[in-house]
């Protein structure tokens, strides 16, 4: 059975009965409801009681007081309110139809109940025969309760700062477990960890969704060796996003690649030895800048001097060209080419480029930066 | 064994190209500037990425340019890049790491231009090290240095050299030496 309360404070009084409670307006609210709870209903309410949530929601809202309607009582109670009260919680109301009972001679549900099912359907469609029903008494759906969304967290609070990272990662084991059980349950994954130790908060994006305790505590891990707490930790508070898992299709011909738990792990592992910002897939921009978009790239492979070399020179064959790490004289030159851009922002770029031939057999790039007025050399071919 | 490039051949051609790398062995590229050293690790790079096969670029002196590569073919997508700012130790150790974790088609480690202090400190056992990891992988381990540093744990070496300017080669072609490095002005 459902029932329906229909005043003001509905929220609250259906929430005493029930935890799962659907909300139909601020003034509404259906819930299910046992045969024992019946005799807890305040009478001086208007409240309804049904067999389905629809038959529920009309008696609450057309009748005063408290209505208990019995399985086929439903045309006797209901059959002489006005057709006009007859609209669904699931299709919004529609004036034509209304117009079209109204010109048939239809005042009331009982009218409408007793029009045969087949002629109806015929003339009105389906949303015709879901009004008949509910003048039945005989419309029924589930209840659609609002789920409060559920919250993956977990939190500690200590007497003693911990100050070493063996417990916290044995209590962040243990959050894990119950978080990742919690999860299971939901058919859902792990997408980002948000971990609070003290007042910091960090968070571990992971490539691709994942319950595995262990490579997600190796992660956790891998995170505080890099960036070690600062302080000793008085509050933790783990908190997962949920994704929905990974799906992977295997076949025959697909080439091995690195297995992506024990790749993120290396790359946690390089990043805490080179850097964080040093492990990257590089990825080319839509511009003309130099070195930074796919225009304009040499024919053959280019190498830079990283930060590039200082050079003293003038741009002549025979000429001698000078750096901190090499000089020659210059054999072939040929350039410039010149370049500019991004004058509208505050990062311009406007420069000459030569490459030449260097008495010692390489091949170099010139670069003539007229922002800084410098000469650097930028790279070599090879 | 000391291998050098035949002549005539062209780095276009690249999945014969990788063939030429034995998989599961050490591989070294040696060479002096500008005598196609990287050129040549782009085509093994892009031999291997075209294939679907993801592939690794330790680059120690950090001179990597991701521009020419993509111009070579290299699927940027498919290629790991770890910058170690000049220390060569950080790029073996983190040789080590990615051939432990496995599953690439080529792991380049870019020596070039190292500084000579630091490769000196590279203990030979390293090599051995490596040799007896990639053994039972399907990877190619490309060593680029300056001068030969794997002792006799490679299994291939190739030797470039450059080409006197004015010869046919693939930096200098025709009469203006230039003329294939800028394809446009």
């Amino acid at each position: 059975m459902f029932a329906c309360i229909h005043a003001p404070q509905a929220a609250a009084l259906a929430d005493s009965f029930s935890p799962h409670v659907e909300m139909i307006d601020e003034t509404t609210a259906v819930f299910s409801i046992t045969q024992r709870q019946l005799a807890q209903i305040p009478e001086s309410l208007q409240i309804a009681v049904a067999a389905t949530v629809e038959t529920a929601i009309l008696a609450a809202r057309n009748l005063p007081g408290y209505t208990f309607i019995a399985p086929g009582d439903e045309p006797r109670l209901l059959g002489h309110l006005p057709i006009e009260v007859a609209i669904t919680s699931t299709l919004p109301p529609d004036p034509e139809l209304f117009q079209t009972f109204d010109l048939w001679g239809i005042r009331s549900l009982s009218d409408l109940a007793k029009l045969p099912d087949e002629g109806l359907a015929d003339r009105l469609g389906p949303r015709g025969l879901s009004l008949q029903k509910l003048a039945r008494g005989v419309l029924s759906r589930p209840l659609r309760p609002l789920l409060p969304e559920p919250v993956y967290e977990e939190s500690a609070e200590f007497d003693h700062p911990i100050e070493q990272r063996e417990p916290l990662l044995f209590l962040l084991g243990r959050f894990l477990y119950d978080l990742t059980a919690k999860l299971r349950a939901q058919s859902l994954s792990c997408g980002t960890l948000h971990i609070t130790l003290g007042p910091h908060t960090r968070a571990l994006g992971l490539p691709f969704p994942t319950r595995d305790i262990k490579f997600l505590l190796k992660l956790i891990e891998h995170s505080l060796e890099r960036h070690p707490p600062t302080q000793a930790i008085e509050r933790v508070v783990l908190r997962i996003d949920p994704v929905q898992p990974r799906r992977v299709q295997h076949d025959l011909f697909t080439l091995a690649a690195p297995e992506p738990e024990k790749l993120e792990l290396t790359l946690g592992k390089i990043r805490a030895l080179v850097g964080d910002g040093n492990v990257l897939y590089p990825q080319l921009r839509d511009t003309h800048r130099p070195g930074a978009g796919l225009n304009d790239a040499p024919a053959l492979a280019f190498r830079y001097f990283r930060p590039p070399l200082e050079a003293r020179v003038d741009p002549q064959p025979g000429k001698l060209l000078w750096t901190r790490q090499f000089q020659g004289r210059i054999l072939n030159i040929a350039g410039p080419w010149r370049s500019s851009g991004d004058w509208w922002h505050c990062d311009p770029w406007d420069r000459d480029e030569w490459d030449l031939l260097l008495s010692d057999g390489a091949l170099y790039r010139l670069v003539q930066n007229h922002l800084a007025r410098q000469w650097l050399v930028e790279g070599t071919y090879d | 064994m000391l291998s050098a490039l035949p002549l005539g051949w062209r780095f276009s051609e690249q999945p014969e190209l990788l063939q030429d790398f034995p998989r599961g062995r050490i591989s070294e590229i040696t060479g002096p500037r500008s005598s196609g050293r990287t050129t040549l690790l782009h085509s093994l790079l892009t031999a291997s990425t075209t294939r679907g096969e993801c592939a690794a670029l330790l680059d120690t002196s950090d001179a990597f340019d991701p521009c020419s590569a993509a111009a070579a073919g290299v699927r940027l997508d498919k290629l790991l890049w770890v910058r170690c700012r000049s220390n060569a130790e950080h790029a073996l150790r983190a040789a080590d790491l990615l051939l432990h974790a496995g599953g690439f088609g080529v792991i380049a480690l870019d020596l070039l231009e190292a500084p000579a202090s630091s490769l000196n400190r590279i203990p030979p056992t390293a090599w051995f090290r490596f040799r007896r990891a990639i053994e039972p992988t399907p990877t190619v381990l490309l060593v680029l240095s300056d001068r030969f540093l794997t002792k006799s744990c490679a299994a291939k070496r190739v030797t470039l050299d450059r080409m006197t300017p004015g010869r046919r080669g693939p930096s200098f072609a025709g009469q203006h030496p230039f003329q294939t490095l800028r394809t446009a002005s």
